[in-house]
């Protein structure tokens, strides 16, 4: 991925950014409920500027937790076409990371980044609270740093994840509600 | 020339201390909730972030209708005194600054329908109802304050306070005017249009980036014109500093009720303000004409 | 320059002659009707205030005259506004509808003349004739419209005969016991009528008339059925035109015949009467708003939003200070220009899409944007948000309320105005936001030809709002005119004993707010342009978006508060339906076919004669 130079005012946002991180969260697994507490007061995310968003249109990351089924990698993927350029993806949990306990599973999808690009894992089963903050500190840190390019990367190979995608979940044939 | 300036000043005011008490103002829950909470320019932040993302759009009439909001909302927070600050002396009619505030609120609620999502519409349905709550027992109270004082130019409303504050002269509208305020903010207790875990967030739904932005600074002038008129009619004469400190208190106040309530549902919200406040504000209204002021 | 009386005549004529050019060709003949329309227009503008025609003399010792008021050119030239641009706007839209051309034409330029000759018209009674004139003309109209047209104009006749009939009563008994029918005469006389009681009969029963006509309570139900199905293009005649006829009576019988002056002060100047007059046009409110809130037809729902108006210019003139009669005044001309622009652009709508329900509908602001705006510039003047010049009238009644301490009154008015805001929109997020429907995606932009009406109304409504002069002078004329303390205004700023507001500064400001927001627009990235079905579904995907699109029971949280509520149509319907069975009692008694029928009503008289020993 070559890095292309940051002018100064995507400098200056990318700071903005990395300060005011809006978070949506795709919570199918076991892990949401490390999020509450992560939220609250205990350790108290709102403090970095984060915070959970109703829409993906408003949200700068997509956060991810736990196994992704065949049937709910299509609506993650939905979702992060529909958020707005720049953003980021947390994968949480080793089951998105090799399939975690569901590695062997006919419905489950093992790695991520085959089909969206993730910019940070969190690994473990579960990670605790402490851990996601500090992958989001590092999340803030590449994002000042530019590092956090997966956005681009996912405009720029569209067709290898797309590729991806329609091997995975196969091409849908009937247009319906049932089919899709 | 000098009106530029005048009207200059406002809005910047409007503009870094509004930011700045939402900022405070989330740190205050913060506090209440037993948390750090985000530090007090947090909001700048927010809202520069926001500008400076690739959003998208709906078409024109999405564009069209955050633009008229937050033109339509500029043009009220000009007319708002701030205390000694007035940019337009004489022509500050408490009926044309609520009228003209609905501009800004109908260019809101045309541009977020017009994204063509129904849980938009939902929240534009529930906010155009909230309204019909507050603002009758709201324009109630206040008129009863222009009736006593004999006129409905803002400035004059608040030097007519000498003796003492319109608040202690008229208690009960006073009441009733802070209760509609926090309808107004669209704080809880009443922040059924927004309900993020119920309709997404409703209104904004479909809002990103620079357009959420715009938004953003279109809420803060519009908490300034809010409680810049409460602040103007009922708290006495203040000149420019005064007025930033009785603005901090009031706002500060709401924040402290609306962190501890839970939400009404839409129709317990239009209940609500037509049984106690409106039957508050004509208890005042009577008690004006019946000349029982303190 | 012809005199008015010719004028009236060559309109009855012209109704002949368009008629049959309709019968030929019906464009030409709908380009025949704006073109007398809009002459008449001109005529009436050049008129000199105090010109006197004589007619004819009906009744012994009464001269039938015209006489141009200012009051009347006031009303006539709001009227003939409405009735020219409707008429540019039928010469496209005549091509598709209504069902009988040539009638409909004819009976437009006959319904004009009785118009011009109400608003002419100095005495009673030829005030009634051609108040029928026009009653006939435009009830022979409304039938052309939808299937429930017919039992439509039925209402609407009935209901405007109530009025009239007891309009008539009163001239007929002022002429019995004055023998003179002339405005001055008659108002010079009442104020030397020692019985209360006479006074109250006369304006009570003269504003009547008014009452049938503007719909208001315990009148108002003819509106939503005679304006929902009348032919589309003719409701904004009927809401734009025909409606203020009554307030023209109403001002007649408030201000002519001075009310202020005829009886005491009840509340801070205003005598009973006109009090009771208030609280009929404050029913009114409360009944249009929350009433047009529930409808889901939106020609039904504006006609609902009539009827609130209707109430705000019965308020604005019963209040018969300065500022509240100028506010009612003032109001007649936004509420005939803002009606006009939203029945026009519900008949652009019905004229490409052939329905008038708000839920089957949407998203046509993509299709039809110029209609879009004319409905939009429309509400917003209706529901009085400046800078548009619906907000003056609103906020002259608001002071003229205010300045009375009238606060029942005004917390109405309140309602009025806030729940405007509910109702205009919901055909606005109903039928032109939201979601297009799949069987709407060929529809296309309306023709100029119609386009043109619609915009020179949207013009005139928001230059009015910035620079309300013109207006204003005609209302200080007519203020002058009645001897009411006329409103004080110098350039655009308008001045009431509460202060002073400053339009043209309301409307730079907004401009300036506008540049200030579109500056920010553009420095900052643009955003991209993705399909209306592009949407956040909670990541469902969606194949029929023809449902996504919220208008069935726009409101329905807030309906359900007063679902139970009592409603006058049924009692109405009740009182029709008692009268129909008392008929077949009748029928059944005296009209029986049966031979024992005719043997007992026969023995039955027998008996009787007997009885009497006849």
């Amino acid at each position: 991925m070559a890095n292309h130079e940051r002018n100064i005012w995507e400098k200056i946002a990318d700071q903005l950014r990395s300060k005011s991180l809006w978070m949506l969260h795709y919570c199918t697994g076991c892990g949401a409920i490390e999020l509450p507490p992560s939220m609250t007061s205990r350790f108290d995310m709102e403090r970095f500027g984060m915070g959970p968003m109703a829409t993906p249109r408003q949200a700068d990351i997509l956060f991810i937790t736990g196994y992704l089924s065949a049937k709910t990698l299509r609506r993650v993927i939905y979702t992060y076409e529909q958020m707005p350029e720049p953003k980021y993806v947390i994968g949480f949990g080793s089951c998105t990371l090799n399939g975690g306990i569901y590695y062997d599973s006919y419905a489950t999808i093992n790695r991520l980044d085959y089909y969206i690009p993730v910019d940070l894992y969190i690994a473990g089963c579960m990670p605790r609270p402490e851990a996601l903050l500090e992958a989001f500190n590092e999340l803030m840190k590449m994002i000042r740093k530019g590092e956090a390019n997966g956005w681009k990367q996912y405009k720029e190979n569209y067709d290898w994840y797309k590729n991806n995608q329609i091997r995975s979940l196969g091409e849908v044939l009937v247009h319906d509600e049932f089919h899709e | 020339m000098m009106t530029i300036i005048r009207v200059a000043a406002v809005l910047l005011t409007g503009f870094f201390v509004g930011l700045t008490l939402e900022g405070v103002s989330r740190k205050i829950i913060a506090r209440i909730q037993r948390r750090y909470g985000p530090p007090w320019y947090q909001n700048f932040i927010d809202v520069f972030k926001a500008l400076s993302k690739n959003g998208i759009t709906h078409g024109w009439i999405f564009d069209f209708g955050i633009l008229m909001a937050l033109g339509g909302v500029i043009a009220t927070l000009a007319f708002v005194p701030l205390g000694d600050l007035v940019a337009f002396p004489g022509l500050d009619n408490l009926f044309i600054i609520v009228y003209l505030f609905a501009v800004g609120a109908l260019g809101m609620a045309m541009g977020m329908v017009g994204s063509g999502n129904p849980n938009s519409s939902i929240g534009v349905a529930r906010a155009l109802t909230q309204m019909l709550g507050y603002e009758i027992p709201y324009m109630i109270s206040v008129s009863a304050v222009m009736y006593y004082y004999k006129t409905a130019s803002v400035s004059e409303l608040m030097l007519s306070q000498q003796d003492s504050w319109t608040l202690l002269k008229m208690p009960l509208g006073g009441i009733v005017a802070f209760i509609s305020l926090l309808g107004m903010l669209g704080k809880k207790p009443f922040d059924t249009p927004i309900a993020p875990a119920e309709i997404a967030s409703g209104p904004m739904v479909e809002l990103s980036a620079k357009y959420m932005g715009l938004l953003m600074l279109m809420h803060t002038f519009s908490i300034f014109v809010e409680i810049g008129l409460f602040v103007d009619i009922f708290l006495g004469i203040s000149n420019y500093w005064t007025f930033l400190i009785k603005f901090t208190v009031i706002w500060i106040l709401a924040t402290l009720i609306s962190s501890v309530l839970p939400r009404f549902r839409i129709e317990q919200v239009v209940k609500f303000y037509w049984k106690v406040p409106l039957g508050l504000a004509f208890l005042q209204a009577l008690f004006v004409l019946l000349g029982w002021v303190f | 320059m012809i005199p008015i009386s010719y004028l009236v005549l060559v309109f009855l004529f012209g109704s002949v002659v368009s008629y049959l050019i309709t019968k030929a060709n019906r464009i030409v003949g709908a380009i025949f009707n704006f073109l007398l329309t809009f002459y008449a227009l001109f005529v009436l503008w050049n008129l000199e205030i105090g010109h006197t025609e004589k007619l004819f003399s009906i009744l012994e010792g009464v001269e039938n005259t015209f006489k141009v008021s200012s009051l009347g050119k006031y009303f006539s030239i709001i009227s003939l506004i409405v009735i020219s641009l409707v008429s540019f706007f039928i010469i496209e839209w005549i091509r598709k509808k209504p069902s009988r051309p040539a009638a409909f034409n004819a009976f437009v330029l006959i319904m004009s003349a009785g118009i011009i000759g109400v608003f002419f018209s100095n005495d009673l009674l030829t005030l009634y004739i051609f108040w029928e004139i026009a009653v006939l003309g435009s009830f022979l109209i409304v039938p052309m419209g939808k299937e429930d047209s017919k039992k439509a104009a039925v209402i609407y006749v009935v209901t405007s005969a109530i009025g009239s009939y007891m309009y008539l009563f009163a001239t007929f008994s002022i002429y019995n016991k004055y023998g003179i029918l002339e405005f001055d005469q008659v108002s010079r006389f009442l104020l030397n009528e020692p019985s209360n009681l006479f006074k109250w009969f006369i304006i009570l029963f003269i504003a009547s008339a008014g009452i049938a006509k503007s719909g208001i309570f315990p009148l108002h139900t003819w509106l939503r059925i005679t304006h929902g199905n009348a032919p589309d293009a003719f409701s904004a005649i009927l809401s734009g035109q025909l409606v203020k006829m009554g307030s023209y009576v109403l001002a007649i019988s408030l201000s002519v015949f001075p009310s202020t002056k005829l009886l005491a002060s009840f509340y801070s100047g205003v005598p009973l009467l006109n009090y009771i007059l208030i609280w009929l046009g404050n029913i009114s409110i409360i009944i249009g708003t929350f009433m047009a809130i529930r409808q889901n037809d939106m020609k039904q729902l504006i006609a609902y939003s009539s009827v609130a108006n209707g109430g705000y210019i019965l308020v604005g003139l019963g209040v018969m200070n300065s500022i509240g009669y100028a506010g009612g005044l003032f109001h007649v001309f936004n509420h005939a220009i803002a009606a006009a622009m939203i029945f026009l652009s519900f008949a652009a709508v019905v004229y490409r899409t052939g329905t008038t329900k708000i839920d089957e509908m949407g998203g046509l602001i993509w299709k039809m944007p110029w209609t879009f705006v004319t409905y939009l510039v429309g509400i917003i003047s209706l529901a009085g948000i400046p800078p548009t010049s619906g907000f003056i009238s609103k906020w002259m009644i608001f002071n003229a309320l205010l300045t009375k301490g009238m606060f029942v009154t005004l917390t109405i008015t309140f309602i009025g105005s806030v729940g405007s805001f509910l109702y205009v929109f919901r055909p606005l997020a109903g039928v032109f936001l939201g979601q297009l429907k799949k069987k709407h995606y060929e529809v296309k932009e309306v023709s100029p030809v119609m386009l043109i009406p619609m915009l020179v109304l949207t013009l005139l409504t928001l230059f009015i709002g910035v620079y309300p002069k013109p207006v204003l002078d005609f209302i200080v004329s007519i203020e002058n005119s009645l001897g009411i303390k006329p409103i004080e205004y110098s350039g655009t700023i308008i001045k009431t004993s509460l202060g002073q507001w400053d339009t043209l500064t309301v409307f730079t400001m907004f401009a300036v707010g506008f540049i200030i927001a579109l500056v920010l627009y553009i420095i900052f990235p643009r955003g991209k342009k993705v399909e209306l079905t592009d949407q956040y579904t909670g990541g469902e995907y969606l194949f029929n978006y023809d449902l996504y699109h919220y208008a069935t029971g726009f409101y329905r949280f807030l309906e359900r508060l007063y679902d139970k509520h009592p409603s006058f149509e049924k009692l109405y319907g009740m009182l029709v339906s008692f009268f129909k069975s008392m008929g077949e009692i009748i029928n059944e008694l005296f009209y029986k076919v049966s031979p024992s029928g005719y043997v007992f009503w026969i023995s039955i008289v027998i008996l009787i004669l007997f009885w009497v020993r006849w």
